[in-house]
């Protein structure tokens, strides 16, 4: 039974991630490969926050959400100039220019040994510790964010993200100011990614460097094209498919040391697979 | 994208092929060479090939890259375990003196065969015909095929052998450190940002680059911890990209 609330909410965590990062690269067509440092830096800032000021979980999250939010967009606003594969390549480094910080400033962020002892959190009286009742925070918070998605992206301001994807030039003629609202995709897309890793690091109760490296922004990035671009239900689809699926074969009894290999060779053959046979992902509609 | 595995490939099919089959080192290079170059023509019919007669955008690439990648490596950790290997055996071999810096003989080959790769590389490109095909796709897929280029035949050329010299470079690692089936990753971003500091599209210039990233990343080290290294690398991509997009290649399209 733990397993199974684990799974979920491990699921809640990246169904998150994935709404996010599709608003970027669904919406606003923004080849963001980061989305792993933004959920690093998050974790990191829930941590700090929580362990070394102490602060109560109702306040620490809206907190950590900012951080990561005005991080993302300190890093976006330069990051904007470039476009398709260098924008591609720039995230990517920064990912890795994260994790390296991470792994390195010891003083602030334990280095390699990551930061332990991360309280579960409380609300008011209620308090969080079984795995049970963590779920259901984490599927409140995930319900939350989707609906907030659907709102934004029906919203004029998902509106001029999706023309922006179609045509920037035509966008600027009518007046809309395209960098801003790059901007403010990538400030958006960060503050919910820093939920996620506030709710990720409250739940492990452990962040260290290597839960956030490069290979964690390639995961969330092939959950939004699994799938779909451009689609809520298919972000949910995708990011719980790619978390379930491997697991399963967990229960099949196979050594870990294959089972692991197993996994990594299922989940490659998954992203062939649907690259080639279904682009548009499970359920996206930004077919080519 | 998938080059880090390629990479990574080469290495070890090396390593089998000259330690576990004893087979005489350079010819278990070209063999490993040839076996992981004609691997990934297959996986390019496969996997590459229909997205580029659908012209899909260039995050189907990076994608399906990603999962070719992580397929490949999990093979390669499957098959070899995860444990470090080694090629060379026996003693250190005392290395060459020159200008008071010492060097290895294994060193010596591996800057030996980076020289003369990038000097056949160049005649090639500028002189065969094949190699005039390869930059006429490049600059103007189009125009290629209206001047009638095979583009397609060009496209499946140019990935054997950039195949071919991926798992050469592999190979040559493995003469002087030790692999582990992580080593792929660290040299894809290596191989990236050093083909874009020296300008894409231009052999000499991945040559300067791949030269000037090695030279910045151990300089920087005698200031601050090694431990920054890769993020050194990633820092001047960035500031790269932004302020000068090359080098001393052809200016790219931003």
């Amino acid at each position: 039974m733990d397993l199974i609330y684990h799974l979920l909410t491990m699921s809640g965590i990246y169904v998150i991630l994935t709404l996010s990062l599709n608003l970027t690269v669904g919406y606003a067509g923004l080849f963001n490969l980061g989305q792993g440092a933004f959920f690093g830096i998050g974790a990191y800032t829930a941590a700090l926050l929580s362990i070394k000021l102490g602060f109560p979980f109702l306040i620490e999250i809206p907190t950590t959400a900012l951080v990561t939010g005005l991080l993302g967009m300190i890093i976006g606003v330069p990051a904007l100039r470039l476009s398709g594969d260098y924008l591609a390549l720039a995230t990517f480094g920064l990912g890795v220019i994260v994790y390296t910080i991470l792994n390195n400033w010891i003083s602030f962020t334990g280095g390699p040994m990551g930061i332990p002892g991360i309280p579960r959190p409380t609300i008011f009286t209620l308090s969080f510790n079984s795995s049970a009742s963590y779920m259901l925070l984490v599927t409140v918070f995930a319900l939350l964010i989707i609906v907030f998605m659907n709102r934004l992206t029906r919203s004029a301001f998902g509106r001029v993200l999706l023309a922006i994807r179609e045509d920037e030039t035509a966008t600027l003629a009518i007046g809309k100011n395209t960098s801003k609202f790059k901007i403010l995709a990538f400030l958006v897309c960060a503050f919910i990614a820093g939920i996620a890793g506030s709710l990720y690091a409250h739940y492990i109760s452990f962040v260290d460097p290597s839960s956030f490296t490069t290979a964690e922004s390639f995961l969330i990035f092939s959950m939004v094209v699994f799938g779909g671009m451009e689609s809520i239900p298919g972000s949910i689809l995708g990011a719980t498919t790619l978390i379930l699926f491997p697991e399963s074969l967990r229960l099949l009894g196979i050594p870990t040391f294959y089972a692991a290999q197993i996994r990594k060779m299922l989940y490659g053959l998954l992203l062939v697979i649907i690259i080639l046979k279904r682009p548009q992902g499970l359920w996206g509609k930004y077919p080519f | 994208m998938a080059h880090g595995a390629v990479y990574l490939l080469g290495a070890y099919l090396g390593y089998a092929l000259c330690v576990k089959l004893n087979i005489y080192f350079p010819i278990a290079a070209a063999l490993a060479t040839a076996i992981v170059a004609t691997l990934m023509l297959l996986i390019d019919n496969i996997a590459f090939r229909p997205l580029r007669t659908k012209k899909a955008p260039g995050w189907a690439f990076i994608i399906i890259s990603i999962g070719i990648a992580t397929l490949l490596e999990a093979c390669v950790t499957m098959v070899f375990s995860s444990d470090v290997r080694s090629l060379t055996k026996g003693p250190i071999q005392p290395g060459y003196e020159f200008l008071g810096a010492i060097i290895t003989r294994n060193q010596l080959i591996i800057l030996i065969a980076a020289v003369s790769i990038m000097v056949l590389l160049t005649f090639f490109l500028n002189t065969t015909k094949i190699g005039k095909a390869m930059r006429g796709t490049a600059d103007n897929p189009e125009m290629a095929i209206v001047v009638g280029i095979p583009v397609d035949k060009v496209y499946r050329v140019t990935f054997f052998f950039g195949s071919a010299l991926a798992a050469i470079a592999g190979i040559l690692v493995s003469l002087d450190t030790d692999i582990d089936p992580n080593i792929g990753n660290p040299a894809l971003l290596k191989g990236i940002v050093a083909s874009i500091l020296g300008g894409i599209g231009n052999i000499s210039g991945a040559f300067w680059g791949g030269f000037l990233l090695a030279m910045i990343e151990n300089f920087a080290v005698w200031i601050i911890p090694g431990g920054w290294k890769d993020g050194i690398s990633l820092v001047v991509l960035i500031l790269f990209i932004m302020i000068r997009p090359s080098l001393f290649g052809i200016e790219i399209e931003k």
